[in-house]
């Protein structure tokens, strides 16, 4: 019998180089976290679903895997690390020591369209910080953010003006743009504004005087966003403090609260149901030029521990390797 | 150097009129060959690379980030659902996505309602929105041939002038959407090269009057 070597859609072997390559990626960051004070979580395959239907909503849940195993129970495959490690820690948080410093690393599978880089199985690393002082542990983990992707790089060719070599981490806040998407839209098409937003059109974010928001990612006039004027202009903050750090490395740092319009909180909007659905605080991207996908996501989740009945502070990012596997090949290309 | 993404075919002179207007002059333009480079004496500030490429294959070179940006019909996007931003639509260029038939009313029918398009996806949520839920048959060309041949019951399809419809005797029912030359850029390459696209967008919706 002839035996096909096909895998099935949106997987991939690794094999030889690539596997090396990949291997030593992952060392290398994982020692940068180990360094860093991270210690590094094993998490299972495998899992019940029923956990996750309060943590996951809307198009995340309907990506999982899911099947009955043969004793009856309806079980999914790892499609995300963020909720399931919390899951496992909120009963036991009274019992740890915090802040607690984490990372992982492994494959998730995701039910999800295939477009250009993204298969239905990807390797992750990411890193999770759990307690202490929100604002010192949001700067703390976007400054390992930074390394991270500055060690998965490697040495940076940044010629002329440096904008084609020059990595882009935009930051945003989950739900800054909701108040004003309700002022200028009401609760009938403010999702839909959302949207548009989030894709940057220019001729709907004008009519809603939120033309600021997608050509430089901010409104000039905070106080626009109502109550969450306050948490950008401290973004800001954050973000000159950031930029003057990171600059000379080649990372260019922006406030763009369009990138996370769709992340919404307020249930009358309702589009929070998305990919970044079950963030409540800071959120951030990082992009290089020429690949199709931002490199790495991350944000605040204090609600996923509050919809657990836990009372913790969180904060953490994800990379997809391949990703960053082809960032440092790009750069050493160039 | 920014890399953009022209559709070939009818498309492409009010593309090329909408950037020329807003201050990328792309002056000299063989529409015969595939790639072409023109200088940094522009808007944008920076060397600038045109690929030709069909209307339908654009967006899947935008996603995978071959080009920066394009200028695709929004017929195209509806269909293909890319994961690009669309920050502006450009005036010249416009024309409807129309219910047709042979009748001035929708035909009655006892079953399913037949529809050809060649957008069967977004025909499909078009019509559904409208509580019409039919039988899409997808046709690549010629489509009005599909209710007059009794293929369909109706034709969704993009009406421009309406010459075709007289000359078939074929009635425009309703307007189902507005089709437009849509700017879109790669999620990346916004961000890379955020600050020379927006001096593009900007003067592109100064000369465009940009509304609906």
């Amino acid at each position: 019998m002839k035996i096909s070597a096909g895998l099935p859609t949106g997987v991939s072997a690794a094999l030889f180089d690539s596997a090396r390559r990949r291997r030593r990626l992952e060392a290398r960051l994982s020692t940068l976290l180990e360094e860093r004070g991270f210690a590094e979580v094993l998490l299972p395959i495998l899992d019940y679903f029923e956990p996750y239907r309060p943590l996951l909503t809307g198009r995340r849940l309907e990506q999982l895997y899911r099947f009955v195993d043969r004793d009856g129970q309806l079980l999914v495959l790892r499609g995300d690390f963020t909720p399931m490690l919390a899951r496992l820690l909120a009963p036991h948080l009274d019992e740890l020591e915090l802040p607690l410093r984490l990372y992982y690393r492994g494959d998730v599978v995701r039910h999800q369209p295939l477009r250009p880089g993204r298969m239905r199985e990807y390797s992750q690393l990411g890193a999770e910080l759990l307690g202490g002082d929100e604002a010192e542990a949001d700067e703390r983990m976007l400054t390992l953010f930074f390394d991270l992707l500055l060690e998965a790089r490697g040495e940076a060719p940044v010629s002329g003006d440096g904008e084609e070599h020059t990595l882009r981490v935009v930051l945003g806040v989950a739900g800054a743009l909701d108040e004003a998407l309700l002022a200028a839209a009401g609760e009938r098409e403010a999702s839909d504004l959302a949207l548009r937003i989030a894709s940057r059109d220019r001729t709907a974010a004008r009519r809603a005087g939120l033309a600021d928001v997608v050509e430089r990612g901010y409104p000039a006039d905070l106080s626009v966003l109502g109550g969450a004027g306050e948490a950008v202009s401290e973004l800001l903050g954050l973000r000159d403090r950031l930029s003057s750090a990171y600059r000379d490395a080649g990372v260019e740092i922006e406030v763009d609260l369009a990138e996370f319009a769709a992340a919404a909180l307020d249930p009358r909007i309702g589009v929070g149901d998305g990919r970044r659905g079950y963030y409540d605080g800071l959120m951030f991207a990082a992009y290089a030029p020429g690949t199709a996908l931002a490199l790495g996501v991350g944000g605040r989740y204090d609600k996923v521990f509050r919809s657990l009945s836990g009372d913790c502070s969180a904060v953490g990012f994800s990379f997809g390797l391949d990703l960053l596997l082809e960032l440092g090949a790009a750069e050493a290309r160039s | 150097m920014i890399t953009f993404g022209l559709p070939k075919g009818r498309n492409l002179g009010p593309a090329r009129a909408s950037l020329a207007a807003a201050g990328l002059n792309l002056e000299g333009l063989d529409s015969s060959r595939l790639r072409q480079r023109f200088p940094d004496q522009n808007v944008l500030g920076t060397p600038v690379e045109v690929l030709l490429l069909k209307d339908w294959d654009l967006p899947l070179y935008v996603e995978h980030g071959i080009v920066d940006c394009a200028i695709v019909g929004s017929d195209v996007l509806e269909e293909t659902q890319p994961d690009v931003f669309r920050p502006l639509q450009l005036k010249d260029g416009r024309s409807r996505l129309s219910l047709i038939a042979e009748t001035p009313e929708l035909p009655k029918r006892s079953g399913q309602l037949r529809a050809a398009t060649r957008y069967p996806a977004w025909a499909a949520r078009l019509l559904a929105a409208r509580n019409l839920h039919v039988e899409v048959i997808h046709l690549t060309s010629s489509i009005e041939l599909g209710p007059l041949l009794d293929l369909t019951d109706v034709a969704v399809d993009i009406v421009q002038t309406g010459g075709t419809l007289r000359a078939h005797d074929l009635h425009e029912i309703e307007v189902l959407a507005t089709v437009a030359p849509t700017f879109v850029v790669n999620r990346a390459s916004f961000h890379a090269h955020r600050r020379r696209l927006s001096g593009l967008l900007g003067a592109l919706e100064e000369t465009e009057t940009g509304d609906d």
